[in-house]
């Protein structure tokens, strides 16, 4: 294993500073001279036409500058593909969910702007409600999006192997349904954003936005504004977790207000209208049928899936060929079936949360792998063992595995976890349950799909650091710090963080789907190795030896083995810049065209690079007399190829794994028979707070990916796509009762345990 | 249904603003102070991310009337350090990964100091009960907890 | 439907009792008194109340404190935070299932500003304080413009957010009787997640033992969030007088409080499990509060 000198440490965050003294600028923190506040009026009803929006008296009332609908745009609809576009600004024939967001004010004040909506007079019709999967495929179902005849969105599916020959080949043969709850994503900073118009009509969004790309093209698609009319800056960003992406109604209309009334403007939401009419993550029904051998191994999969997304495509699309395609890792799956279909809803809009489709799907296959486990009577970690993918695994669907430490996790985990310790002998009511799960490292999708790096290297010899991606929390400002210092031997303070604008930085696709390490840190070595280029012609010529022949460490440009012959790199700088009058900047891309851009419908293709692998033990003890649930202690194995901040990766695994816990155990997201959302505050609707999550222990199994940047993979997501079987699988370890439809909750349990003690 | 001149003691500073009885103590400190540093989120005291302390104990500032605030001595998260030399605490969470997205990190830095104010050696069973009303879903809390054991352990040690 | 800023209200300050009276006295259906304004701020948020004048009571001296006598048991003012009885060593002793109670509700940042009297005047069904102090025999003084009055805890609420405090009445206090020999109490929160939630269920028991048989010979065993009040679960409470205390017999009297207990099924949780629950909590309050004794 190569030792580096600030890749592989845990150096402190670029940002950790301004964030702990309460400095950082977040959407909401921002001010501009002159700037209005803005609120929206919400839709009480969850499916009605809108008849006609009366905002005469709001806009009487004093203070109140400009009033906006969804008329007020030019009515085309944007959409993630081409085919999916099935989203407006605003909505203008009728609403689609509770909370939708109608009417936009912005006036002088807060308080203006709120009792200006309580004078807008909406007039409604109510349309029959869509709630359910079930209820949207009924042959009669009211159609619930305005651009689409169906109800039915997006389908997939595939057909890897020979199915029908793995089936007849199997031992055992299990079918079990799943089906998981809706839930919301969480993150404590809720919607924000102030926009702005310059005097030449270009416009400057400053919002809490995930991947200023994706709100940017969908933006300027649906306000008829050219690409280079939107200038995006980032703020701090008050956690993402997928929930950010898309461009919503707050941009929307703080855009507009603000071409409207030439003023900044911003709308600041309060966290409740996140909880009600913001995204969530898809409900999911399943139907799994697995075969395997005596010992375990698996020879067929077959398996059904239906997402219920609320009354837009969004990622939907992606969401349900990604649960399909996702079933055939981590485990060896010779042969597989997979039939998904998503479908609209009027509950509100889902986009994907943290560990993707790949969390549904793992809780169901292996919670099914546990009972199959357990019916053959084969060891928990066994099986495991058994079927983890190994490195150069050649997916059923094309996807390939370079490098996987599976098995290293696996046994690190159960080790930590004393699962040995356990089979021989444990307290009553307490058990463990072991999940895997893997999870790629950014996939390559259609459109505007690379990552970009800039680095200027300023006349003192530091470096300024920008990308096109977005500080949510992940640590990606400071990866990519640490990774271009490595390559330009420099030490970590030496790298300056820069802002994210996108007149200087190009954007990337997104903070999304762990690519952010992966490409946008191959970016970065690019943008450094073509920094450090511009800097070894120019020592080549004072050492007087060629370029290829020179090393950079320590702040010396030197002869590769001999310090001693070499120049400071400040007077590489000073050369360039006083003397050459040659600026120094460093650009770098990475666009991985060797993988696939996989058709969603079909599944078949190599998607991504850099596939993470973890393995999760939780300990759990289980209240039999009130089903309470409590989470001792959470082992993580996790293959992150090279860890470039050791302490952060270990971070986001946790912060994963905690996640999962609330979606497991006490989130859902509530509505009554007329969709109308029923625990909007977190008063009810319960994440887990710090006394809620276990002990966190993570064990870092180092591999180095081949195409990861110094080895790295991806990190943020595993552990989101391990938990829930985990903490189903330990239920069950400890009270012998499954659960198969999420939350787990103490009803459910008391119920379950009630009905084995009948029998 | 007039403004109300008070004065408000911040952070060890003296101001006196015009403000309506309406106004929480949170709403004053960001918009009329400029001390963003707190941060609002549920506006009903149920996510911590408004926490401040108010007369050495944490408080939900969305829950608290600027008006009723005053005669008290406030601290935010833009007080704690001094300088450029930043109070045990925020050091800890720097070196421990006690922070990601940074936005449940004022609040919850604030009720760690309201503990170890009080209780300077904590269990961690202690800690996880001190940040209970602190909601994070970055982090998963490990690291926060192991930050303000390292601080209490860095505190003590002055001591 | 969504939470809001504060809607507009006249801001009071009272410095005495007589003051603050006379204000409610004068604004009467428009004005609201508050102390930690931590139920009434959000419900006006929600615009679910809309005072026009607001009486703050915490300058008034008479409602503050925590007073020990000796021979009438404790005073405790109505201001007095749930921080305050969280940090009271003789009430975590004395008086324990209402230092349970407290240790349990809301957050730190939330039992800094919350008060026992507020928690009281909410009179919601799953207000914590309320069953201890059943359990206990306190009572609550109110005086008004009429005089005072004094009420036990258990007939201090008539329904869902609805007391027997008049417009023109200010609780004042709550005493509790001194703990007698060879007795203790205990408070058992149910809850969806592990802090900063409501009562899902909540049993308070308050248990003397005879000292020659070491049997029962007082019960109080109080429920909270499984009616539209807080009540007494009387039918239990027969179960385990002049009987000795053990598991079975605990869950005897959990059985009988289960019977009393009429909570409805909502977002939080189903009717059956909160009944299932009365069962398991007042056994295992029972047998806390034994231990405690012993």
């Amino acid at each position: 294993m190569e030792e580096y000198s600030v890749v592989g440490k845990s150096v402190e965050r670029t940002d950790g500073r301004v964030k702990v003294t309460g400095k950082a600028k977040y959407a909401g923190d921002l001010v501009a001279p002159g700037m209005l506040h803005a609120k929206l009026l919400r839709s009480p009803l969850a499916h009605a036409k809108i008849l006609s929006i009366d905002v005469s008296r709001a806009e009487a009332l004093p203070g109140v500058m400009a009033i906006i609908t969804g008329r007020d745009f030019p009515g085309i609809p944007y959409g993630t593909r081409p085919d999916t576009r099935d989203q407006l600004p605003m909505p203008i024939t009728k609403v689609h969910h509770f909370g939708e967001g109608v009417a936009a004010v912005a006036a002088v004040d807060e308080d203006t702007a709120e009792e200006a909506l309580d004078l807008i007079t909406v007039d409604y019709e109510e349309l029959p409600v869509v709630l359910t999967a079930e209820d949207a495929l009924k042959p009669d179902a009211p159609p619930v999006n305005e651009f689409s005849k169906s109800n039915i969105a997006y389908s997939s599916n595939f057909l890897f192997g020979d199915v029908e020959k793995g089936f007849k080949e199997a031992d055992y043969i299990r079918e079990e349904t799943f089906s998981s709850q809706r839930v919301t994503v969480g993150f404590i900073e809720p919607h924000a954003c102030l926009a702005e118009v310059d005097p030449t009509g270009r416009v400057l969004l400053q919002g809490s936005k995930q991947s200023p790309y994706i709100t940017w093209r969908h933006m300027c698609r649906g306000m008829e504004i050219p690409l280079s009319g939107m200038r995006i800056v980032n703020p701090f960003v008050g956690g993402g977790f997928s929930g950010k992406h898309d461009p919503f109604d707050v941009d929307f209309a703080a855009v507009k207000l603000a071409q409207r009334t030439g003023r900044p403007v911003k709308i600041v939401l309060n966290n409740d209208e996140v909880l009600a009419a913001y995204r969530q993550r898809n409900a999911m029904d399943a139907r799994l049928k697995i075969g395997v051998k005596k010992n375990g191994s698996i020879t067929a999969l077959k398996a059904e899936c239906i997402l219920e997304g609320g009354p837009i495509c969004g990622i939907g699309p992606f969401n349900i060929y990604y649960f399909g395609a996702f079933l055939n890792i981590p485990y060896k799956i010779p042969a597989i079936e997979y039939h998904g279909k998503l479908v609209y809803s009027n509950r509100a809009p889902c986009g994907t949360v943290r560990g993707q489709e790949i969390v549904l799907a793992q809780f169901a296959l292996d919670s099914l792998i546990h009972m199959v486990a357990e019916d053959l009577r084969v060891d928990q970690v066994e099986i495991r063992h058994i079927n983890a993918v190994t490195d150069n695994w050649r997916t059923a669907n094309g996807m390939m595995v370079d490098v996987s430490g599976l098995q290293e996790c696996i046994q690190r985990s159960a080790e930590k976890i004393g699962w040995k310790e356990s089979r021989k002998g444990r307290p009553k009511g307490r058990g463990i349950g072991f999940s895997c799960a893997s999870h790629p490292s950014g996939p390559r999708l259609g459109g505007h799909f690379g990552s970009s790096v800039m680095l200027k290297l300023v006349e003192d010899g530091k470096v300024i650091v920008t990308h096109g991606g977005t500080e949510i929390g992940q640590g990606a400002n400071t990866v990519f710090c640490q990774m271009a210092a490595e390559v330009l031997g420099l030490p970590f303070e030496d790298m300056i963080q820069g802002v994210s604008d996108s007149d200087t930085t190009i954007f990337d696709s997104g903070m999304f789907g762990d690519r952010c390490t992966y490409w946008d840190g191959n970016a970065t070595i690019a943008a450094a190795n073509d920094l450090k280029r511009q800097l070894a012609v120019i020592a080549a010529k004072e050492l007087q030896a060629s370029p290829e022949d020179l090393e950079f460490k320590n702040r010396r440009i030197f002869l590769k083995g001999k310090p001693e012959k070499g120049i400071d790199f400040l007077l590489a700088v000073r050369r360039a810049y006083y003397e050459r009058g040659e600026p120094l900047y460093g650009k770098g891309y990475w666009a991985a065209t060797d993988i696939d851009i996989v058709d969603w419908k079909t599944g078949k293709g190599n998607l991504a690079h850099g596939l993470d692998f973890i393995a999760t033990g939780i300990e759990v003890e289980v209240d039999r007399e009130t089903g309470k649930v409590k989470l001792i202690k959470g082992v993580h194995g996790d293959d992150a190829g090279q860890p470039i901040n050791p302490l952060m990766l270990e971070g986001q695994v946790n912060g994963g794994s905690a996640h999962m816990t609330g979606h497991a155990l006490t989130e859902e997201s509530l509505y009554d028979e007329k969709g109308r959302a029923l625990n909007y505050t977190w008063r009810d609707y319960k994440q887990p707070t710090s006394m809620d999550v276990p002990e966190y222990r993570v064990e870092h199994v180092h591999t180095h990916d081949p195409y990861g940047p110094f080895g790295a993979k991806g990190a943020g997501e595993a552990s989101s796509c391990s938990t829930l079987a985990a903490i189903a699988n330990g239920v069950y370890d400890a009270v012998g009762v499954r659960i198969k439809d999420l939350p787990i909750t103490p009803e459910k349990i008391l119920k379950a345990l009630r009905e084995k003690e009948a029998k | 249904m007039r403004r109300e001149e008070i004065a408000l003691k911040v952070n060890g500073i003296n101001y006196r603003v015009s403000i309506e009885p309406w106004r929480t103590l949170l709403e004053v400190l960001r918009e009329t102070l400029g001390l963003t540093g707190t941060k609002k989120s549920c506006n009903e005291g149920e996510c911590g991310a408004c926490t401040v302390m108010m007369d050495g104990k944490a408080v939900a500032s969305c829950l608290v009337l600027a008006v009723d605030a005053q005669e008290k001595e406030i601290l935010t998260i833009e007080g704690l350090a001094e300088g450029e030399k930043l109070h045990p605490i925020q050091e800890a969470f720097l070196k421990h990964g006690g922070i990601q997205c940074g936005f449940c990190t004022p609040g919850m830095v604030m009720s760690a100091k309201a503990l170890l104010d009080e209780n300077p050696q904590p269990t961690t069973a202690e800690i996880r009960k001190a940040i209970s009303g602190n909601l994070c879903r970055c982090t998963g809390y490990q690291h926060i907890v192991d930050s303000i054991m390292a601080a209490s352990g860095m505190m003590n040690s002055k001591a | 439907m969504f939470i809001k800023r504060l809607p507009r209200f006249e801001y009071h300050v009272s410095t005495s009792l007589s003051d603050a009276l006379r204000l409610l006295a004068e604004y009467g259906e428009n004005a609201r008194v508050f102390a930690g304004g931590t139920d009434l701020l959000v419900s006006m948020k929600k615009r679910e109340t809309l005072p026009k004048h607001l009486i703050n009571l915490k300058g008034i001296a008479d409602l503050k404190g925590i007073y020990d006598d000796e021979e009438k048991g404790i005073r405790i003012g109505a201001l007095t935070t749930l921080e305050e009885i969280e940090h009271s060593r003789m009430i975590r002793e004395k008086f324990g299932a209402l230092w349970d109670a407290v240790s349990v509700m809301a957050s730190p940042q939330v039992r800094s500003l919350g008060t026992i009297g507020g928690n009281l005047c909410s009179a919601v069904p799953s207000a914590d304080t309320a069953p201890p102090l059943i359990a206990l025999g306190a009572s609550v003084k109110m005086v008004g413009g009429h005089g005072e009055r004094s009420v036990a805890v258990e007939n201090f609420f008539k329904g869902p957010k609805e007391s027997i405090l008049q417009k023109n009445e200010i609780l004042t206090q709550v005493l509790i009787p001194k703990p007698l020999e060879k007795s203790s109490g205990a408070y058992l929160k149910l809850m969806r997640s592990n802090a900063t939630d409501l009562a899902l269920v909540g049993v308070a028991a308050y248990l003397r033992l005879d000292p020659k048989k070491r049997v029962c010979s007082e019960a109080r065993i109080a429920l909270g969030a499984v009616a539209p009040t807080p009540i007494r679960a009387m039918e239990a409470e027969k179960v385990l007088i002049n009987k000795k205390i053990g598991e079975e017999l605990a869950e005897e009297a959990g059985s009988a409080a289960s019977t009393v207990c009429h909570p409805i099924s909502d977002i939080r949780s189903s009717l059956e499990y909160r009944c299932s629950m009365v069962e398991v909590l007042t056994k295992r309050a029972v047998m806390e509060t034994f231990r405690r004794i012993a």
